[in-house]
């Protein structure tokens, strides 16, 4: 009996310990990524391009650009692919090709980052002979395409069956039951699922590396290289200036905040103008 | 009257038509990624194939200067990472899955999700980033002082620099917690109320439960996180090649530097200039790819019998 007590409580310490030390690296991890980051940004660093190597100053414009227009290609290029095939494998929920679908889904999301980079190097930059923007938005759209639909179908599946068939009761068919039932119901469900999808390969990095190449150049053009804010942070990371090693920290507080601005900020601003309008 | 109803109910067919066929090829269009992967990196991977076939897998020679290229060094420091990774982390992750079931109030659970929930959403390159200032740096002092404590000169002076396995091993185990642990939470969450509650009320303590009760409910969708978790680690990219060192020989101690097929790539794909060298290396993007998705489905596989039992 006291066997048992005791094992109780050392296991509830165990157990408390395990939660502690986990919470303590955690926390420490945002404390240094959040005042190293913040303790070098001024305002030259969100307007301007880098400095010329090794030397202080500059920013990184360039590499925001980059990420924002790569970032809204990529989901661009990926939303039409990733929503209809969620909307297939919502509608056939109960067909062996639907669950393959899935399942194929389910295995894409696990692929490498690396070798979504890789297969972009070769499908795309060494058959047009070019680094190129639009070839690392392409290689992103492949990891946009999976995660949309997953989320699509789950989102999807959760409309009451009772709304669709009520629908089919009218005479309506499939495609305005989707249309005008069930994507209305779950659109804000859908427009998260988005967000999160777009938050994810915003912060991506392999697959850039041999299609985006990076530039350190203001960049407009989508054929060109271009920067963006996970490429730069590599790059300075690894560089021995200490400029550009702040400018990685730096780099990397201005990635998260465009990640969670992605992530919960537009959420937010979407779900305030829908609440308005109904 | 009549003709404009047939009308509209032709529009509608072909609108129903039209819809049928785009969502049909998004989900083939999806299948063929996979196929297209496979098909491209085999390709690409020729001049490698040819040159070394098969025993590519188990050479342990990695050398650009010779062209000799074989990936088992590369694999081994994979599966090191990977597993060590797994073994690292996993206590930790049942533990905090079970504290944030079992033992923590809503006003500590809360926080703590979303804290887990925020570290598993940062990308790989600035858990990299850290790896390499914070990380790397204890993980050399640490060498620093092992080697005193067991008397090894080669281990003072040559395996000072802090990168290697043993970083990526404890870097990896801090990125595959917050997954882990949630996916643990979430099937702990789902354990019946009244399982609990019944064996509480025959006088079982709280450990008592969680041994005989939840651990045992949760068993397989837990392998099936770990699996997935694994799946993970083995093909993390950013994060691994910044602290793993770059090594391409077969890695002797935890504090070698060493490569995972995916931090050779990253590594060395754009030094390689050779058609061969980088053939070799699209070869080792294949292997990845290949293992990643057998990983993937291995592990949909064990939960989705975990929900029908």
């Amino acid at each position: 009996m006291r066997g048992r007590t005791f094992k109780n409580a050392l296991m509830s310490v165990l157990v408390a310990a395990a939660a502690v030390v986990i919470i303590a690296i955690l926390v420490v991890m945002i404390w240094h990524i959040f005042f190293s980051g913040v303790r070098y940004l001024n305002w030259d660093f969100f307007t301007k391009a880098p400095a010329v190597f090794g030397e202080a100053g500059g920013g990184v414009f360039n590499a925001i650009v980059g990420s924002v227009l790569i970032t809204l290609v990529a989901s661009a290029l990926g939303t039409p692919f990733g929503v209809f095939a969620g909307i297939y494998v919502a509608e056939h929920e109960d067909q062996r090709f639907a669950s393959a679908v899935r399942l194929c889904a389910d295995a894409l999301q696990g692929v490498p980052s690396i070798v979504i980079g890789i297969f972009g190097y070769t499908f795309l930059v060494a058959r047009f002979r070019s680094y190129s923007a639009l070839s690392a938005s392409i290689a992103l759209a492949f990891m946009f395409i999976p995660t949309t639909a997953r989320v699509t179908e789950e989102v999807l599946l959760l409309v009451p069956s009772s709304l669709k068939e009520a629908a089919y009761a009218l005479g309506a068919r499939r495609s305005s039951v989707v249309w005008n039932i069930s994507i209305k119901s779950a659109a804000s469900g859908i427009t998260s699922g988005l967000l999160t999808s777009m938050a994810r390969i915003a912060g991506e990095t392999a697959p850039l590396l041999f299609t985006a190449f990076g530039s350190r150049y203001i960049e407009w053009n989508m054929l060109r290289p271009m920067s963006a804010l996970p490429l730069q942070i590599y790059i300075d990371a690894g560089s021995p200036y200490p400029a550009q090693q702040q400018q990685a920290w730096s780099a990397a507080f201005v990635l998260i905040l465009l990640i969670l601005l992605l992530q919960y900020g537009i959420r937010f601003v979407i779900s305030r103008v829908l609440r308005v309008k109904a | 009257m009549v003709a404009r109803q047939s009308r509209g109910d032709r529009r509608e067919l072909v609108r129903e038509r039209v819809f049928d066929a785009v969502s049909l090829t998004a989900a083939v269009a999806l299948v063929a990624t996979i196929v297209l992967f496979l098909l491209q990196l085999f390709i690409a991977s020729k001049d490698s194939r040819a040159a070394f076939g098969l025993p590519f897998l188990w050479r342990s020679e990695w050398n650009p200067v010779t062209e000799q290229f074989g990936a088992l060094p590369m694999i081994v420091g994979t599966l090191i990472t990977g597993f060590g990774a797994l073994l690292v982390s996993t206590p930790f992750a049942l533990g905090v899955a079970i504290f944030l079931a079992d033992y923590a109030n809503r006003r500590i659970a809360g926080p703590v999700k979303s804290l887990i929930g925020l570290l598993g959403g940062l990308p790989s390159v600035i858990f990299g980033l850290w790896g390499l200032f914070v990380l790397v740096p204890l993980v050399s002092r640490f060498e620093v002082w092992f080697g005193h404590l067991v008397g090894s000169e080669a281990l003072v002076s040559a395996g000072t620099t802090g990168v290697g396995l043993l970083s990526a091993i404890l870097l990896l185990a801090i990125m595959i917690l917050p997954f882990s642990a949630s996916l643990i939470l979430e099937s702990l969450i789902v354990v019946p109320a009244e399982l609990r509650e019944g064996a509480l009320a025959l006088g079982a303590t709280k450990w008592d439960t969680i041994q005989n009760i939840e651990l045992p409910y949760i068993r397989r969708s837990t392998v099936g996180a770990l699996v997935l978790a694994l799946g993970r680690a083995l093909g993390e990219t950013m994060a691994v090649t910044m602290v793993i060192g770059n090594g391409i020989r077969m890695p002797h101690s935890l504090f070698d530097p060493s490569n995972t097929l995916a931090s050779a790539i990253a590594n060395q794909f754009l030094e390689a200039t050779s058609p061969l060298y980088i053939s070799s290396l699209i070869e080792l993007g294949l292997i990845l790819f290949v293992l990643a998705i057998l990983i993937n489905v291995a592990a949909r596989v064990i939960l989705r019998r975990g929900v029908e039992t």
